[in-house]
């Protein structure tokens, strides 16, 4: 049960690091390339420790996300919620996956993401439709993804977080 | 089984509280507190920034210095020269202005903030300010810098605050040609190119491109006579009931980093005087700008619409009891 609770700080910690890239400004032209940290740091977690990061944590994920964008509250936690449930009934298949077959399918769940969000932000009027260049940053997360993957697992593995 | 009704009750959960916040704007309160926690990953996101800024500071030369002195020097020089010329001509203006019995010319307070994260949406134009609910800045507050205005206060958290900038699509600026006081709206452009268009300009009014546009103070934001844009091309086509004009704002929305929120001194709102309304001709187009801006806020939302509601008790708040705490804001910043 002590090693439970032990080494949640490094989940926090990646998440934390996650926000800060999420919003920090970049170069308007930067802007549409920008990878989507927080849900794919969400993935990870989730694929990763199934039974101690699932949907709740998405959803509190999101809410904070929401706040730092400024968003309605709830936006962003309803597509988290959604990422989160998809990789929850697929993570067993998931961790089977060579990398290149796992950035296929994160790209298609930051898409779905992407989607939802720019949906619910049209229908909320918070911004306005456009051309689909809001999808290019499912091709650079999925690009970053092997990365990332292996930088999470070593935290995962050094810190020994199970 | 019970990985799917969790999903779903979280799913239900995010709903409600969407629709909480956007159709009633239930949870202000629960945002604001939030707002606390979130302050953090903003100053540390903020912290490569001030680096860069300080190494300027600390690793600039002894000869850069000594020239950038003598710069200021210079145009200070010109600045108040030009100051002079304007004092007289305000004392004459408001000599004018008396005859006329209007009110005088809105000269608000001041307070600086700096720009410390722009929104990641690069479809909504929105920047965050170092200022919120402890420095008393409110809802519709207007946000200038030092070319031009810039937007106005959209949401108040407790250290920050987002602005919404005048290029966003959901922003109309009611502005005037400074050369003849022709009367339009401008909306921010739907793109990302930081550009402006004047809505509903007939084919007949008198537009340059050229021509400055000022804030017309139409609709009670924002103060009369700030700088907005500058009309870049006037397009008309004969087909088409209305021109087509873009315009550049003078602000440096990409670029700045220091704003100044202003502080209305509560020597009345807006100056709309008698006789600027008798003429019948400015009056027409007082009334199409107003049905316009009310039929613009039913499809943008109830956000726009909330935001009025807010701001105008924001402004009367600060009619009624703001403006010498303001001023101590101000001192107490310039001091800093």
């Amino acid at each position: 049960m002590q090693q439970r609770s032990h080494a949640t700080w490094v989940i926090l910690l990646s998440f934390f690091m996650a926000y800060l890239l999420a919003i920090v400004p970049f170069p308007a032209w930067a802007m549409h390339y920008r990878p989507e940290w927080v849900p794919m740091v969400l993935i990870y977690w989730v694929m990763a420790l199934p039974h101690r990061v699932g949907i709740f944590w998405a959803w509190v994920a999101g809410v904070v996300l929401d706040i730092l964008e400024g968003s309605y509250l709830g936006l962003n936690a309803m597509a988290l919620v959604i990422v989160a449930y998809v990789t929850l009934s697929l993570h067993l298949r998931l961790r089977m996956f060579s990398s290149l077959q796992q950035s296929g399918l994160v790209f298609a769940l930051i898409g779905l993401n992407l989607v939802l969000c720019h949906w619910l932000q049209i229908a909320t009027g918070q911004t306005v439709a456009s051309n689909m260049l809001y999808l290019i940053a499912a091709l650079t997360s999925a690009v970053i993804w092997p990365s990332l993957f292996q930088l999470l697992r070593q935290l995962r593995r050094s810190f020994d977080v199970h | 089984m019970a990985l799917e009704y969790r999903a779903l009750a979280f799913l239900l959960l995010s709903v409600c509280m969407m629709f909480a916040d956007y159709r009633f704007g239930y949870l202000e309160k629960v945002r604001f507190g939030l707002g606390y926690a979130t302050t953090p990953v903003y100053w540390v996101a903020d912290i490569p920034t001030r680096v860069a800024f300080w190494i300027d500071d600390v690793l600039v030369s002894r000869t850069d210095l000594l020239e950038e002195n003598a710069q200021l020097r210079e145009e200070l020089l010109v600045a108040q020269q030009e100051l002079q010329l304007m004092e007289s001509l305000a004392s004459e203006n408001s000599r004018l202005l008396a005859l006329e019995k209007s009110t005088s010319v809105i000269q608000g307070d001041v307070l600086p903030a700096e720009i410390i994260n722009i929104s990641p949406d690069p479809y909504s134009k929105r920047v965050l300010i170092n200022k919120g609910a402890e420095d008393a800045v409110f809802v519709g507050q207007p946000v200038l810098d030092a070319n031009g205005l810039m937007g106005q206060v959209q949401e108040v958290l407790p250290y920050t605050s987002w602005v919404l900038l005048i290029t966003d699509a959901h922003h109309v600026t009611p502005v005037e040609v400074n050369r003849n006081g022709e009367r339009a709206l401008a909306r921010g452009t739907r793109s990302t190119a930081t550009e402006l268009e004047l809505e509903f300009v007939t084919q007949t009014q008198d537009m340059l491109a050229g021509d400055l546009l000022v804030s017309s103070g139409m609709g009670q934001r924002f103060p009369k006579n700030y700088p907005v844009a500058e009309i870049i091309s006037v397009y008309s086509d004969p087909g088409q009931d209305f021109a087509t004009i873009r315009a550049r704002p003078l602000a440096m929305m990409g670029s700045t980093r220091h704003v100044m929120l202003v502080f209305d001194d509560g020597e009345g709102s807006v100056p709309l005087s008698d006789g600027e309304a008798s003429a019948s001709e400015v009056s027409d187009d007082a009334v199409t700008g107003e049905s316009i801006s009310d039929e613009s806020d039913e499809p943008g939302g109830s956000e726009a619409a909330n935001m009025n509601d807010s701001g105008d008790s924001g402004a009367n708040h600060i009619d009624a009891s703001g403006p010498d705490l303001k001023r101590n804001e101000v001192s107490v910043e310039q001091a800093n």
